[in-house]
């Protein structure tokens, strides 16, 4: 698709729905190497009710209010600081594509940029430090770069789901810096980050949803 | 451990019960009891809100009420409420001229009251906020940013609430937070740990003859750890710390708090204002306001700490304002 339009946001949150449902386990498991375990049950809680939230309201309300519908849904549903900051980019990339009625590459790169920079502020997080910003800012430069370059939507969002699976691979080298996994330090080295893993899937599956 | 508990689980739940029964002046929101409002709201006045972990009764719902605060959240023994029970409590209070968040320095409750403050913005609800980091002990001068809020954040919360209870706007009531704020300092000195309900057993162990400096409101470790002093000789440690943090002049006035950590008799605490009193005198302070008793606790932990707020004219006039809530009473001279 060239666009992603309302009704094609609340299809979309269904398909992330489904996939942190299936990721639940893993994300679990990956989550307790170094955190409490608590990711897999935060990400499919959080998606499962933001999901239903926008479904219920309805293609009606537009893009941004959609948006903004699932942000706000998933700060309620998920008190853990993942949930928080996954709601704060949507709350975010809500604001930055305020009056788009379909979202194009040029709204998708502003929408990453903003969804980034909103969990970067929220989560006192810099590039480096092990989160999911080591995976979100490349791929929102990527997106940036499609953009400027006038890729379509299915190709640079496939650009930016393959950026951020490499970055993915290089926070095995970081230690991390935050959150409960920063007491365990050097023994996150060799670790790929849970939350920048959920930023891949994320990711992976708008590009798959656009390209279908 | 020995408590009066029935399920450890309920701890926090069975504890808001029976403040709810006890002083029918509060009363809560959302359908959930961590969430406390006032039930006595003034129309068009700034609200306040604070909250954080439970276990350090009076802090933080104790100060719900007149002349304080209009709302607070609490999460579990020592855990952050969510986003959502802030963001109830910020809705609840509203009365259209904004609300004052006031909380510790802690990154749980900064997230949540930072989400807290962004779904009150997407509602129309102006939020600013004061983040108490009065705990000298918790990180050197120049790094004020990552010190902790322990109990001087009550002297913010006093004069903050008699600002909004004069009907000041949401901007004076930030500037007068944020004044009070900075010009608080404390010192802290524990002798024995918390025990947390759900675990059972002591936080951290401390030797039977020894004293734990600096030591956080949650068991965070402290500046020294060494065989326990006379009152006297931690006083005088601990107010040397204090001291050099702020300008004191002779004639300055101050206020001072001090707060017994919940396993501290009465009687200590007096012998411990006795030698802040004398320290006072000695560099011409007037200790112009005391208070002294338990404001914010850590379960059983026995220790105590001193907060000194340099006063101005208008902290003065604040600070001595009336205030009425079910665990702090505080009447016009």
């Amino acid at each position: 698709m060239d666009a992603i339009k309302a009704s094609d946001l609340i299809d979309l949150f269904d398909a992330w729905r489904q996939l942190f449902a299936e990721q639940r386990e893993f994300l679990i498991a990956l989550d307790g190497k170094v955190g409490d375990s608590d990711l897999g049950i935060t990400m499919s809680k959080s998606f499962a009710a933001a999901a239903e939230a926008v479904a219920a309201e309805g293609e009606a309300a537009g893009i941004a209010k959609l948006l903004r519908t699932a942000g706000a849904t998933m700060a309620r549903t998920a008190p853990s600081t993942m949930g928080t900051l996954t709601a704060t980019g949507f709350l975010r990339a809500s604001k930055a594509v305020d009056t788009a009625t379909s979202l194009g590459t040029a709204e998708m790169a502003a929408f990453w940029a903003a969804y980034r920079n909103g969990i970067a502020e929220r989560g006192k997080a810099k590039v480096g430090d092990k989160t999911i910003v080591d995976v979100l800012d490349p791929a929102a430069r990527m997106l940036e770069e499609q953009a400027a370059a006038g890729a379509s939507l299915p190709v640079a969002l496939a650009a930016a789901a393959a950026t951020a699976e490499e970055a993915l691979e290089k926070t095995k080298t970081m230690v991390a810096q935050h959150g409960k996994a920063a007491a365990f330090q050097e023994k996150t080295i060799g670790l790929q980050d849970a939350g920048a893993t959920v930023g891949v899937l994320l990711l992976k599956k708008l590009s798959d949803f656009a390209s279908a | 451990m020995k408590k009066f508990l029935n399920d450890p689980v309920n701890f926090v739940d069975e504890m808001l019960e029976g403040i709810y029964r006890a002083h029918p002046q509060v009363t809560f929101v959302a359908e959930d009891k961590r969430c406390m409002v006032t039930a006595n709201p003034k129309t068009g006045k700034v609200g306040i809100a604070t909250g954080g972990g439970s276990g350090h009764l009076p802090l933080f719902l104790g100060y719900v009420g007149d002349g304080m605060l209009d709302g607070a959240a609490v999460g579990g023994v020592f855990q952050s409420p969510s986003s959502e029970q802030m963001y109830q409590v910020t809705k609840a209070i509203d009365q259209g001229a904004g609300v004052l968040y006031i909380y510790g320095n802690y990154s749980g409750d900064i997230i949540n009251f930072d989400m807290a403050a962004e779904l009150a913005d997407l509602d129309g609800i102006e939020v600013k906020q004061c983040v108490g980091n009065d705990d000298v002990a918790s990180s050197k001068v120049g790094e004020e940013h990552k010190r902790r809020g322990v109990a001087g954040i009550y002297f913010v919360y006093k004069t903050a609430g008699a600002a909004a209870a004069e009907g000041l706007s949401l901007d004076e009531v930030h500037r007068v937070a944020e004044k009070a704020r900075l010009r608080t300092r404390t010192m802290g000195v524990a002798l024995s740990s918390c025990v947390v309900p759900e675990i059972g057993h002591a936080t951290f162990s401390i030797g039977e003859d020894e004293m734990e400096i600096g030591m956080g409101i949650h068991g965070e470790p402290g500046i020294s750890r060494k065989k326990l002093g006379t009152a006297d000789a931690v006083i005088d440690e601990m107010m040397e710390r204090i001291f050099v943090e702020q300008d004191y002049k002779s004639g300055d006035e101050v206020a001072v708090l001090i707060n017994g950590l919940g396993g501290t008799p009465l009687e200590e605490l007096y012998i411990l204002f006795r030698r802040v009193a004398q320290l006072l005198e000695g560099r011409g302070i007037i200790a112009k306001h005391v208070w002294v008793g338990e404001f914010a606790t850590s379960m059983e932990m026995a220790g105590a700490s001193v907060s000194i707020l340099h006063l101005d004219a208008e902290l003065d006039r604040l600070v001595a304002a009336p205030a009425n809530t079910p665990f702090f009473k505080h009447f016009s001279a």
